[in-house]
Formats: structure tokens, sequence, C-alpha cells
């Protein structure tokens, strides 16, 4: 009998398949990890696992019992707890009094708190595991390792005997990483089962036990870790069907001349922990650049530094020969860079405006529209129709609010928006995330003619299979640095899957810290 | 969501309010023995009945245009400039200090002149706040509140010093010369402040609704991360709109110099003060410049029917001020909330997952 | 010599009142609920206690009056803000007008145009602790103060512990600083965010009573003079810290008392000197604002 076992489990959002048919088992005292691309859906079977979802269908078995969990109390009532990727804990506390918020200990019938049984209970707690916490540190004083430890101690706390850890490695440092896997391994061998979702190959082989492969919402394979290998895991992950959709066959090779140019780029995070370490790469007129990598390794720090809305601490950025470092968005749009932010939702719509107020935004000062501050409103109707017209936008009120567009329709306002100022380079960030496949194909057709006129694109996205099929020249970025630059002849995909996993082709590391 | 249902929402959402504190001023009215109902009437009578009394109403309605102005235009972009009172007393002040103190000009001219001091002194108020907020991320609500204590005894330190007219007996500055005075128009109050108050709302509508800074905002207001994102450089256009909004203020301040007090005394503004009645004017009617106008006008009608509520009632004039606060608190709350249409229905955003 | 005393004697004198609603108030803020009600509120039980002292004389009842009703305000506050999610700002603009027009509404009725207390002998308020003020100068500092003053100084360690040792402070803060978190553990936000309105309602309320019966006798209807934006400020510079935070409460009092002991000497300007708190706390917010912010190279904002 597995300690916990799925079966067929489905969760639907509305139209929208996030885990179909899932079915795994997880033994007693094993350690399994669940990997996968971003939005393959393994948070959000784990979060099922944890009672913050319902399944549409399917079972969940402790034990082999079949339970419901409407909430967390509820799972770690039978014996489940998760350490998720950002940390529930409050920062002005300190570290006992964040493991027992909700279940503090008082001093007999007084409303005060029996601070020194509460202290001495999290330091046996702590001695017991190894963790090296002091409890009485505050959460905002210690290092993102230590909150993680103080996560797990959470639930430790509560004597769950299942641990579920949602990318544990993803925020750590190496030293960290080594740390937290002698933590589970322990653990381990003390009673416990452990799943781990994680994207972190080395770390799965070296850490697990079995692993359950997961994309787009299936299960790919189970093995066990013994008989893989890294390499296998990766192609499991990114598959051999990359969808060409287009094809992207070149007229010609890539241009050597420099449109664009960043040197030694480097910005930091609120902490003051670097995002982007001395990055450099250069784009060439006629070329599309495809920066791949997993979420999180500094890309959106990356795309806000190249569109104006970061500041860098280090570094240049050139375009067409003249030094734009650290130009404000308007500038650059007048510059001729095009933007199609990372957020469609946050960043480059406004849902609460009309449609035609969205196809003039970032271009709201331009005189085709906007003479000595007043608008001509016509103008702008019939921009927006052009717009619609030229780049097939559907939509139902042609004076509606942008709220009533679908994902798709509403990326491609952007896209037309964007494109018909005429720019010189297209920085694209997650062009295609969240849209249907019609608008999809859309979007790469315009993005590729673009780059056919003569133009660049710098294209950065999380979909690897979108970067394969358009990129004339890839880089692999990995904890804010390049891990490897590739040109799309000699692409294989599971090298691409190491690379953004951090590890060179041949099994060294790739990036040094 | 169409615009007619939202239109109608907000009229809805507008008169709910004032409604139910009529109702509970009308209790309060009962309970010491007089009758609401003949309170209101006069109220009403001699506001908007007689014409020498709309015109009164006109009249006081003027400033609280402006001040009503000033902060609807910073609720667009939701930010909250508190400080209008003291920016309105800071231009109001020194509007009466230009019309005291500069002798024998072009009246034409001389009001000109009242006007710019009152101007340019409320929005070099307004930049202090402005800058704080700008460049160290300062909540403005917090710093306006504490300076308007801090202009309110800066200019009572002024006005019982060095600007202090000896001559009269209470604390003032020197009376306007009449050269700086609008003239009324025949029996009633009512001066060409209120044409230029009601040209200065016309002028902001079309900025607002068409301009490219009406544009940036609103998209401000409803998204500032998207407004940074599309190169509406936001630190700088909340500088501009404080700027703006200050300049309303001080307008509204040096026209009120000019037009019924002529002379800056510690009560200048009234309780509780132009700068928040501005305040309930633009919850009123901010969202559209026809509301403003109503708003102002209704207000100015309560303001001026006050005063005969006590010669002719005994009822004492602050149950205004009583309905005026009611009015607030229940404008707090959105009775009919912008998730719902009219039939309490819940709207759904359209998003592919 | 005297004049030291006396600035002393008067900066405990002015800080009291603010420090009481700071000390109120910072519940409110670390339950990230935005009270600006504390003007309306401590005007309300300086309004109230000194009506009732009017007609019975009765101290302990006007105390007691006073509470009961800046607790109404308080529940009204929490009801229009928190639970049917209406603007708090909003709300508390509303009490602050609302307070004053019942003031002046009952004044009218009373056909008076303040409320003096004549028959009050305040000075009998003052409490002359015996072996304290016979030390030499500190004892003519601290001695002979009202009683709220001294439940103003001891609240400050009272509410700190009540803040960080005990349960109920620690659900407060975590209501205010991770709704989600305090959710997920099943804490009711929203009797926490009722309460930390309340316990400041409670200390508005003594401030008030502090502010006229005790002190003065009398009440006007301006009186609080901006008194609960200046502690809304104090909480702010001191991120709700109640010692720091209360520091800033006594930097104003020390303002104000040096307007008031330095009038004499300075003429005219010494109105000045009441400009001085104000300004000095402006700055001291953009320089908290600063210091947070060192590390944000993301630019635009929100707030």
């Amino acid at each position: 009998m597995s300690m916990v076992e799925v079966v067929d489990l489905t969760k639907r959002f509305g139209g929208f398949t996030a885990n179909d048919k899932i079915s795994l088992s997880v033994e007693e005292q094993e350690i399994k990890c669940i990997v996968g691309e971003n939005g393959a859906g393994k948070s959000t079977l784990m979060n099922m696992l944890y009672g913050l979802l319902q399944p549409t269908s399917g079972k969940i078995l402790i034990r082999g019992k079949e339970v419901q969990m409407s909430s967390p109390i509820d799972a770690i009532a039978k014996g489940i707890g998760m350490v998720h990727q950002h940390f529930k804990l409050v920062p002005s506390l300190t570290v006992y009094e964040n493991i027992l918020l909700g279940v503090e200990i008082k001093k007999g019938k007084t409303p005060f708190v029996d601070q020194r049984t509460e202290i001495k209970k999290v330091r046996e707690l702590i001695d017991r595991y190894h963790f090296e916490l002091d409890p009485l540190d505050k959460i905002e004083d210690i290092s993102v390792g230590g909150r993680q430890r103080v996560e797990i101690l959470k639930m430790l706390y509560r004597n769950v005997d299942i641990l579920i850890l949602d990318e544990p490695t993803a925020v750590l440092t190496p030293q960290e990483v080594d740390d937290l896997m002698v933590s589970l391994k322990n653990l381990k061998k003390q009673g416990k089962t452990i799943i781990v979702i994680t994207h972190k190959l080395r770390e799965v082989m070296e850490l697990s036990d079995s692993v359950t492969v997961i994309k787009k919402g299936k299960v790919v394979g189970h093995v066990k870790t013994k008989d893989t290998s890294e390499t296998e895991l990766a192609q499991m992950m990114v598959g051999r069907n990359v969808v060409l959709t287009v094809s992207s066959e070149r007229k010609g090779p890539v241009s050597k001349d420099i449109i664009y140019e960043v040197k030694d780029l480097c910005t930091i995070n609120e902490s003051g922990k670097e995002m982007v370490s001395d990055l450099s790469f250069r784009v060439h007129k006629g070329e599309i650049l495809g920066i791949a990598g997993v979420e999180g390794n500094g890309q959106s720090e990356l795309v806000k530094l190249m569109t104006g809305l970061m500041e860098s601490t280090k570094g240049t950025i050139t375009f067409l020969g003249k030094d734009i470092t650290n130009q404000w968005p308007a500038q650059l749009r007048r510059e001729g860079i095009g933007i199609i932010p990372e957020d469609r939702y946050a960043q480059g719509l406004c849902s609460d405006m009309s449609i035609s107020d969205n196809c003039i935004a970032g271009y709201h000062g331009n005189p085709d529209v906007c003479k000595k501050g007043i608008f001509n409103q016509k103008a702008i109707c019939a921009k927006r129709d052009n717009l619609i017209d030229e780049f097939d936008i559907r939509l139902g009120d042609v004076n509606g609010q942008i709220g009533c567009l679908s994902g798709g329709n509403a990326q491609k306002i952007i896209v037309a928006r964007e494109l018909s100022a005429d720019p010189k380079l297209l920085i694209a960030c997650q062009p295609t995330r969240g849209v249907d496949i019609g608008s999809i194909e859309s979007i790469h057709k315009h993005i590729l003619k673009f780059r056919d006129e003569g133009n660049a694109v710098i294209l950065i996205s999380c979909e690897l299979s979108e970067i394969l099929s358009l990129s004339d020249n890839m880089i692999v970025m990995y904890k804010g640095k390049i891990s490897g630059r590739v040109s799309q002849s000699e692409v294989e995909t599971e090298s691409i899957g190491l690379l953004m996993a951090g590890i060179q082709p041949g099994g060294k590391e790739a990036v040094h810290e | 969501m169409n615009k007619k249902e939202s239109i109608i929402r907000n009229i809805l959402n507008s008169i709910l309010p004032i409604f139910l504190a009529f109702v509970i001023g009308g209790v309060v009215i009962a309970c010491i023995g007089e009758n609401p109902m003949e309170t209101y009437w006069i109220l009403l009578k001699k506001s908007f009945l007689s014409s020498t009394g709309f015109m009164n109403t006109l009249h006081y309605a003027s400033p609280l245009i402006l001040t009503g102005l000033a902060i609807a235009v910073t609720f667009k972009a939701d930010l909250y400039n508190m400080g209008v009172e003291g920016q309105m007393l800071f231009g109001g002040f020194f509007a009466g200090i230009a019309g005291a103190y500069i002798t024998g000009m072009n009246p034409f001219l001389h009001k000109f002149i009242c006007f710019a001091a009152g101007v340019l002194c409320g929005m070099a108020f307004a930049l202090i706040p402005a800058l704080l907020k700008a460049k160290c991320r300062v909540n403005e609500m917090v710093v306006t509140l504490m300076l308007n204590y801090a202009m309110a005894k800066a200019l009572e330190f002024l006005s019982t010093g060095f600007f202090r007219d000896l001559g009269s007996g209470y604390v003032a500055t020197p009376t306007i010369k009449e050269s700086a005075m609008f003239s009324r128009f025949g029996r009633s109050r009512l001066t060409m402040f209120f044409v230029i108050a009601v040209i200065v709302l016309i002028i902001m509508y079309v900025v607002m609704k068409k301009s490219k800074l009406g544009y940036e905002i609103t998209a401000i207001g409803k998204n500032p991360e998207f407004a940074e994102a599309t190169g509406m450089n936001v630190a700088k256009k909340t500088i501009i709109l404080m700027l703006l909004s200050g300049a309303l203020a001080g307008l509204a301040g040096a026209g009120y110099m000019m037009s019924e007090q002529f002379k800056y005394t510690l009560n200048f503004s009234g309780t509780p003060g132009l700068g928040w009645d501005g305040m309930l004017i633009a919850l009123l009617g901010g969202h559209s410049p026809g509301g403003i106008l109503i708003a102002a006008i209704f207000y100015a009608a309560l303001k001026t029917g006050s005063d005969n509520i006590n010669m002719y009632t005994n009822v004492p004039k602050e149950i205004v001020a009583l309905i005026q606060g009611l009015i607030i608190l229940f404008l707090a709350v959105k009775f009919i909330s912008e998730r719902m249409d009219l039939k309490g229905r819940r709207l759904h955003n359209g998003t592919d997952q | 010599m005297e004049l030291i005393n006396n600035i002393l004697y008067d900066t405990i004198y002015h800080s009291t009142p603010i420090i009481l609603c700071v000390i109120g108030g910072m519940f409110a803020y670390k339950a990230n609920v935005l009270n600006i009600a504390l003007e309306g509120m401590m005007l309300n039980g300086a309004f109230i206690s000194t009506l009732v002292m009017f007609f019975t004389g009765n101290l302990p009842l006007a105390v007691f009056l006073a509470i009961l009703t800046t607790l109404v305000y308080g529940l009204v506050f929490s009801f229009m803000g928190i639970t049917c999610k209406g603007n708090v700002i909003v709300v508390g603009l509303a009490i602050n007008l609302i307070v004053p027009a019942i003031a002046g509404f009952v004044m009218k009725m009373m056909e008076t145009a303040n409320i003096n207390l004549k028959n009050v002998n305040i000075t009998k308020y003052k409490i002359n602790i015996p072996l304290i003020k016979d030390i030499p100068i500190i004892g003519s500092i601290l001695s002979g103060h009202p009683p709220i003053t001294y439940l103003a100084f001891i609240g400050i360690a009272i509410f700190a512990v009540l803040m960080y040792k005990t349960r109920f402070g620690i659900y407060v803060r975590v209501v205010g600083e991770n709704e989600d978190s305090a959710r997920s553990i099943g804490i009711k936000t929203d009797f926490y965010k009722y309460a930390a309105v309340l316990i400041g309602a409670f200390c508005c309320a003594l401030a008030g009573v502090n502010l006229s019966v005790e002190r003065l006798g009398l009440y006007t209807n301006d009186m609080t003079a901006g008194r609960g934006f200046i502690a809304i400020a104090a909480i702010y510079c001191g991120q709700g810290e109640p010692v720091l935070s209360s520091l800033y409460a006594i930097l104003f009092g020390v303002a104000r008392s040096l307007a008031v002991n330095l009038s004499i000497y300075a003429g005219p300007a010494a109105g000045l000197f009441d400009i001085i708190p104000y300004i000095i706390m402006v700055a001291v917010l953009a320089a908290v604002s600063i210091v947070k912010h060192k590390n944000v190279k993301v630019r635009g904002f929100k707030c």
C-alpha cells in the first residue's frame, strides 16, 4: 500500500485542463520528484494534495484510504504538509512565533503566550532535525535558506508524515541547496515521505528515489532514479514534438550588422541580491534572438531593464550605435523599439479602458492621433479599425472594453499596436502565453514577417518549443547569467534543457557562482 | 456594462446617500421638536426658489466648483490631495495681499494679478507633497493633512503680525482695493467669479476627456504599472497633477477673496472649510463635470440655506454640517458596486484561463 | 531654570493626548487599516466628557460616556470600512466632520459658543505624587499631572506588551502583514481589525478627556487642532512601533512646549514655533521612505 496515491486526478478551470487524468503513487519513506516545464501542471497537482484546490474528478488516497480535503487544515490533519515556493511567513515575527502561528501555547488560561515553553519546543525540533536555526531570530533577518527551513519546521511541528516542497531550490544558493538535500535525506531517514516539485535535474538525480515527468497536464512517465539519467529526463520534459506551425526558413544568412548590444549588464532586487549578473549579448539586423530559460532566472529583470522599467547598477545597452542605457519607455519607443510586455493585463493593456484607448497606448503622443495635446478622435478610431483588420482581431463590440476580449485577441492588439509603429527592434516577452492556437500562429507569422523585412527581434519565452521554432540564435539564461549560446542549426532540445538547468552538455556546471 | 447603465448607477450612488442623510437629519430635527419638512422647505425655498436666493447659491458655489475640481482631478489618478484647504488658503491670502497693497491699477489687470498670485501660491504649496511623492514615494495624504495645519498657523502668524490691518477690530489683513473686488450682479451676491469658475470647469473637462494629459491621468489611476510601461512617466505626471490641483485650489481661494471675503480673517474658509467641502463635491459629482457643477450648487444651497434655517426656525445651522458628514459617510460605500450590474448579477472579466 | 522646568513640564503636558492616540492607533496601523478618524474620535472624547461634566459634575461618568460614545464611532467606522468594504479614508473623514457638527449643534442648542466648566476646579485633578514631588528638579516636572497623563506613559509599556507578547498582538500583526497567511491558519481577520480600531477609539477618547476636562476645563470645536493627524504621522514615522512612535509624539510635544514658553521672548515670531513640529514630521516621513526604498531599482510605483 502506497503512502500517497492519486488516481485519474483531473482539474479543469473553465475550458482549460490543468491536470488530465494524472495517476501516480508515492511509497512510504520515499523521495519522489515531480518534474516538468512551466505550466505543465505540477503546482496544480500539489495544490490539490494540500487542500488548496478541489479536483474536478479523480481520487486521492492516503495510506490506502480515499480522502477529501477542503482546506490546508484538513490536509495537515491527514498528515500532509506543504512548503510553498512563496513563503507564507510573517517577516517581523521570530522563527518560533511563525512556527507556532495558530497553535500558540498559552500560560494557563491567561492571554499571555508562554514564550519560554514555545522557544524550548522549537529548539528541540531544530535539534532533532539538525536544522541550525535560532528560534529568536526574526524572519526578516535570516537568509532565504533559513526561511525555507522555518517553513519546513512549521509542517514538522504539526507532525506531518508527508512533506511536499514546491520548487524548493529555486531561490537558494548552491551551498543552501546542498544543505537542504542533506536535511531532506535526513527527514527521509526519520520516517517522512517527501515529494519535491522541481526543474533542477541535477538535484533530482542526487536526491530522489523516483521521478514522475509531467507535460501539459499529463503524465509522460514514471521512472526509478537509478534507472534513468539527466539526459533522458530532459528529453521527456521537453519532448521531441516541437510543433513547427510556421516555416521559419530564412531567406539568407543573418546579417553581420549589430543592431542592439548589451554589455556587462547588472541589476539587483529589493534585498540587494543580484538578479542579472554581467550579462552580454548582441543582436544583428534581420535576426531573431531567443532567450530561453526557466522562469525566475533573471529574465523578468532583464526584460524590465531592456524596456526601461528597471534601472541597472552596471553595464550598457546600445541600439543602432546609440547608448540607450536606462532610458525610459517613452524614449525607447521613440528610438524605434517596440515592446510586447511580459504581463499583458498588468503592463500591456488597461482592462478598464476602451479598445481604441488601448490601441494608441505608448504612442498616444504621436502626431497622427494627437495634435498639440488634444486627441483626434476620428484618427484614433481609424487607427483602431486598421489594426483590427490587419491583424485579424476578433471582438464582439468595437466600442467595448478590453476585458471582453479573449487572451489571444488581447495579445494581438498589443502586437498590432507595437508593430504598426514601424520599430526596428521588437522585444517580445512571453508573446504567446495563455493564447489560443490560432492566435499563436498569427502572432508567430507577424514576428517572422517583421524579421524578414530586415528588422530584429529579441524573443524571451519559457515555452521552449516557441524559441526553438522561431529563433535564429539562442542564449540560455540561468541564475542571472548566460549559461550557453546556441545557433539554430546546432541545437538539440536535450542540450537546451540541460542548459536551462544549468548544466553544460558533457555534465559540467555551466554557470559558476 | 454599457455607458447608460454606468451613468444610472453613478446617479443612484450619489442620490441614495443624500437621501439617507436627509432622513437621519430629519429625525434629529424632529427630536428637538422642530418640523423637518418645514426646515427642509425653507432650505429649498431660500436657495432655489427666489431669484436672489438662487443667484446667491450660484455665488457660493463658485469656489466650491474649483475646490471640488481640484480634488476630483487627483482622485482620477488615485491620489489623495488633502491639502486643497491649505493650498486654497495660501492662494487666497496672497491674492488678498496683492489686492490690498498694489494700488492704482486697472481693475482687469489687478484682478488678473491677484488670480496669478493665488494660482502660483497654490502650486508652490502643492509642490512639496508632489515632490515627496514622486521622488521619495511618501504617502501624500498624511503630508498634505499636516501641511494644512502648518499653513493655517503660518497664515495666522502673518495676519496677526506683519500683514495685520491695525484698524480692524479683529484679526484681519487689510481690505483689498476696489479695483480687485468683483462687482455684483444686481441685488444678489453673484459675481463674474462664477462665470470664471464655470469656464475653468469646461476647460478641465476638455483636458480630462480629450487631451493627452487627461488620458494619461486616467491610465495612471486605473493601472499605474501599465501607465509606466507605456511610457507615461508616472512620477512626472504625478507632480504635474498635484501642481494642477494646487493651482485650482489657489484659484478658488483667490476668487473667493475677491468676490466675497475681501480680506483674510481667521475664519476665511468657514467651517469645515472650502477644501473639505470640495472633498464632498468631488465624491458626489467627481465622475463628470456636470456632476461637479450640480454637486457644488447643491452644496452651496445647503450652506446658504443653513443661514436661513437659523433665522426662521430654532434648528441650529450645524444640522447642515451634520448632513454633510453623513453624506460623506454613506458615500464611502458604493451602494451599487461596480462588480454587479443593476440587477445584482455578478459580472465577469474576459480571460482565457 | 524655571524656564527649562516649564518647558519640560509642558512637554509632558502637550505630548500626552498624542501619545494616547499613537498607542491606540498603532494597532490599526499594524492591522493595515488606515484610521484617520483619530482626530474626530479624540474630539468626541473631549466633547462628551466636557458635556457630561457640565451637566452632572461626575467625572467617572463623564469618562465612561466619552469612551462609550467613541467606541460607537469606532464600530461605525469598522462596519463601514471593513465589513462593507467602504473606502476607509472617506469613512474616517466623514467621522471627522460629523463629530464637530454634532458638537456645534448641541452647543447651539445650549446657546453657548463653548462649554466652560466654571464650576469644576481642575487643579484638583492634578496628582501630586507624595515622594517624587519633593525631588529637586525632576519632581516638579514629573509630579502634578492629571491621572490620564500618567496613564498615557504607562500605557506605552502596557500596549507594547500587548502588541508583542500576547497572542492577540501577534495575530493583529499577522493580519496586517500577510492577510492570506492569517486566513489560511484560520484567523478571523475581520475580528482583529475591528478590535484594532476599537482600541484606537478607546485611547482617543481618553486623549480627548485629557485634552479638555483634565487640562483646561473647557471645550471648543477646534480643540484638537490636528493632533490626531500628528499622531498618524508619528505612527508612520515610527512604523507602528510603540516606543519609537511615542518618541515622535514627544517630539511634537517639545515643539509645542517651546512655542508656548518662548513666546514671551520671541515676540510675534513665537507663532512660528507651532509650525516646526509639522515640518519635522514631514521631513522624517521623507527620510523613512527614502531608506525603505533604497534598493528598489524598479521604476513606477504602486502605492
